[in-house]
């Protein structure tokens, strides 16, 4: 009878998984909650659609991220993707006019980039830090070096309804979120694969010698990672409907930012997309809030730094599961 | 080992495309700030362009961490070693370059310094123009075209940066003149289009009637015109650089003005005055560009690439 054993022990029969989740979903609802008190723009439906759609962006750079912290494992190159993948795709569709094509290659360019972080990591052995650190400034010199501090802007309006459309009256990014969160939740829970790569992050000697393949599931996962940046990079196309080299400079470290926050671990094993979503959700809250609120410009790294370390910090106060 | 190898790899092929050599002569060291702002591609351009009217050659020197103190201050201390004929420096930052420029004083070397003015240090000349002044000039613009009443919002840049600080000051001190005009806030939006998008996205919630847009630079501006485009709302947006991007935004109406920094005619100024020096004749102290504001009635002049763009002659420039 374990489930007496539990409830003796003074526990929530809970899955620890989904008590981390609730946990920062009441994070996330407090600080709505008082957002809400001090402006009367934010509780009203179409600013919680925009924070929505916000939150879309840093969740699908995050949501890749997410796999490859899960392994312990770090993607720094992700902001430098978004900017090459979204100037070589811009210039495609410019001379093409194919959406089609455009958007082939922003997700074959992201997922090329996380192919030889791949590479760097599992066949030169590299640590990841610093493999996509020196990635990171590859593909920022690539990027500055192709487009030469020039802009390419002017989308073909099909293309830019993934970014600026709307369905049902609900922003299409937002559709694209809940997509991958769907797929991510389901694929790291369900699949052979996820459990896998769950396995090599919380101790990879143990995961190799019970037979998993570590290097290919390390492989799919910065695959995975720069094809979602791939992605991003589309969206973000679509909605600031221009191209320029400086594009994803500060993308990077609020995707980290949003994983951590959603509970997912730098040292592997344990975490879930849907706590990135989450995490991406606060982040975006927090800059929304200061908006609104017209909080002055010198203070709001302040704040978001604060709110950062806090969100970290109560998590390591929270019980852990059974897990550990 | 293998780290450091693939970061230097990275490095090279980055400064590779640096280092091209254009003609013979006197050789100019040119420093910018970063790879990304389409303005100090101007200014390159401005310099090479300026250098080959003259026989000379031009060698850049950018951060390939954008507006990196350390990065450019090792170049420096690089370049003094090699021992070009005279520098062109726009310092990253105008207070933390001032050692820098200290050593190239100690090693002879002249130096022209353009964009921001650095705190001290000996200078042959100073080229720019004045932020404060271009903020306030395109600021009025704005307002007078809303008529002198309605609600502003203004997009700040990199706070802390010499540039936004001065045009922000410019853009506040406009509204003096203009009382029936509401600043509704000023948010940051750090230079770029993605943030001030969002931004933009976020102050629509609070504000159901905004009439003008304050952007410090061009790549704010279309982020709020996107903004406004995909909320179906209306307002007069002003950006600063004169970017190319912005011309073509202005010619179809979208945009309503941009104040010109003139990157290529700094570019071109500071290397023609580096070389007059060299060659011992005559040279202003200093040339303060005055502010331009490109809308509609002006915009033709801009539409020429600036690689085609023929440089103007010192002694044509009027002083200040």
């Amino acid at each position: 009878m374990s489930h007496a054993h539990t409830a003796a022990s003074g526990r929530l029969a809970l899955p620890p998984d989904i008590r981390q989740a609730a946990y920062r979903l009441l994070a996330a609802a407090l600080l709505c909650i008082a957002l809400a008190f001090f402006s009367d723009a934010f509780f009203t439906t179409s600013n919680l659609l925009n924070v929505l759609r916000q939150t879309a962006l840093l969740f699908l750079i995050a949501s890749g991220l997410t796999l490859v912290i899960l392994t312990a494992g770090l993607d720094l190159s992700v902001g430098a993707n978004v900017a090459l993948s979204a100037c070589l795709s811009a210039s495609v569709i410019k001379a093409t006019g194919s959406p089609a094509l455009g958007f082939l290659t922003g997700i074959g360019s992201g997922a090329a980039i996380g192919l030889a972080n791949g590479l760097l990591v599992t066949a030169l052995r590299i640590p990841s830090f610093i493999a996509t650190y020196g990635m990171l400034w590859i593909l920022s010199g690539l990027t500055y070096y192709y487009m030469a501090g020039e802009t390419i802007h002017g989308f073909p309006p099909s293309f830019r309804q993934l970014g600026s459309g709307y369905l049902l009256g609900i922003p299409m990014p937002v559709y694209v979120m809940v997509v991958f969160w769907s797929l991510g939740a389901w694929f790291l829970q369900r699949t052979v694969w996820g459990q896998q790569i769950y396995a090599v992050g919380a101790n990879p000697v143990a995961a190799r010698l019970s037979g998993i393949p570590v290097q290919r599931r390390l492989m799919l996962v910065y695959v995975v990672s720069g094809a979602m940046a791939g992605l991003a990079s589309l969206i973000i196309l679509a909605r600031i409907n221009s191209a320029q080299g400086d594009i994803g400079e500060t993308l990077t470290l609020p995707a980290i930012a949003a994983v951590l926050i959603g509970g997912t671990s730098l040292f592997g094993g344990s975490g879930t997309v849907g706590g990135t979503l989450i995490g991406a959700l606060i982040l975006t809250l927090v800059v929304n809030g200061m908006n609104l609120l017209q909080i002055n410009a010198s203070w709001q790294p302040l704040v978001t730094g604060v709110i950062v370390v806090l969100a970290v910090w109560i998590d390591t106060l929270t019980p852990r599961g059974a897990d550990q | 080992m293998r780290p450091v190898s693939i970061m230097t790899f990275g490095v090279a092929a980055f400064t590779m495309s640096l280092t091209a050599a254009y003609a013979d002569g006197e050789t100019i060291a040119v420093f910018t700030k970063n790879q990304t702002n389409p303005y100090f591609q101007a200014v390159r351009v401005g310099a090479e362009t300026a250098a080959k009217a003259l026989d000379a050659k031009v060698i850049q020197y950018i951060p390939t961490k954008p507006d990196s103190i350390p990065e450019q201050l090792s170049q420096v201390e690089d370049v003094i070693v090699k021992k070009p004929d005279a520098i062109v420096l726009v310092p990253v930052d105008y207070k933390a370059m001032v050692p820098a420029v200290e050593k190239i004083n100690k090693a002879n070397i002249p130096v022209v310094n353009i964009t921001d003015r650095v705190a001290s240090g000996e200078l042959v000349a100073y080229v720019g123009a004045d932020d404060y002044n271009l903020g306030l000039a395109t600021a009025r613009r704005l307002l007078k075209a809303m008529g002198g009443k309605g609600n502003v919002i203004i997009l700040e840049g990199v706070k802390g940066t010499l540039t936004n600080t001065d045009r922000v000051r410019g853009f506040n001190d406009a509204f003096k003149a203009f009382p029936n005009v509401k600043l509704l806030g000023a948010q940051p939006a750090n230079y770029q289009r993605l943030k001030a998008l969002q931004v933009m996205e976020n102050l629509m919630q609070a504000h159901p009637q905004i009439d003008g847009v304050l952007a410090a630079n061009d790549a704010m501006a279309v982020g709020a015109l996107e903004a406004l485009e995909g909320a179906r709302r209306k307002a007069l947006v002003v950006g600063i650089n004169g970017s190319k991007e912005a011309i073509e935004l202005i010619k179809s109406g979208k945009l309503l003005a941009s104040g010109d920094f003139n990157g290529f005619i700094q570019g071109c100024l500071g290397t023609e005055i580096a070389v007059r020096h060299l060659r011992k004749q005559e040279t202003p102290k200093e040339i303060i560009l005055k502010p331009v504001v490109i809308d509609k009635t002006n915009y033709q002049a801009y539409e020429t690439p600036i690689e085609q763009r023929q440089c103007p002659k010192v002694a044509d420039t009027a002083t200040h």
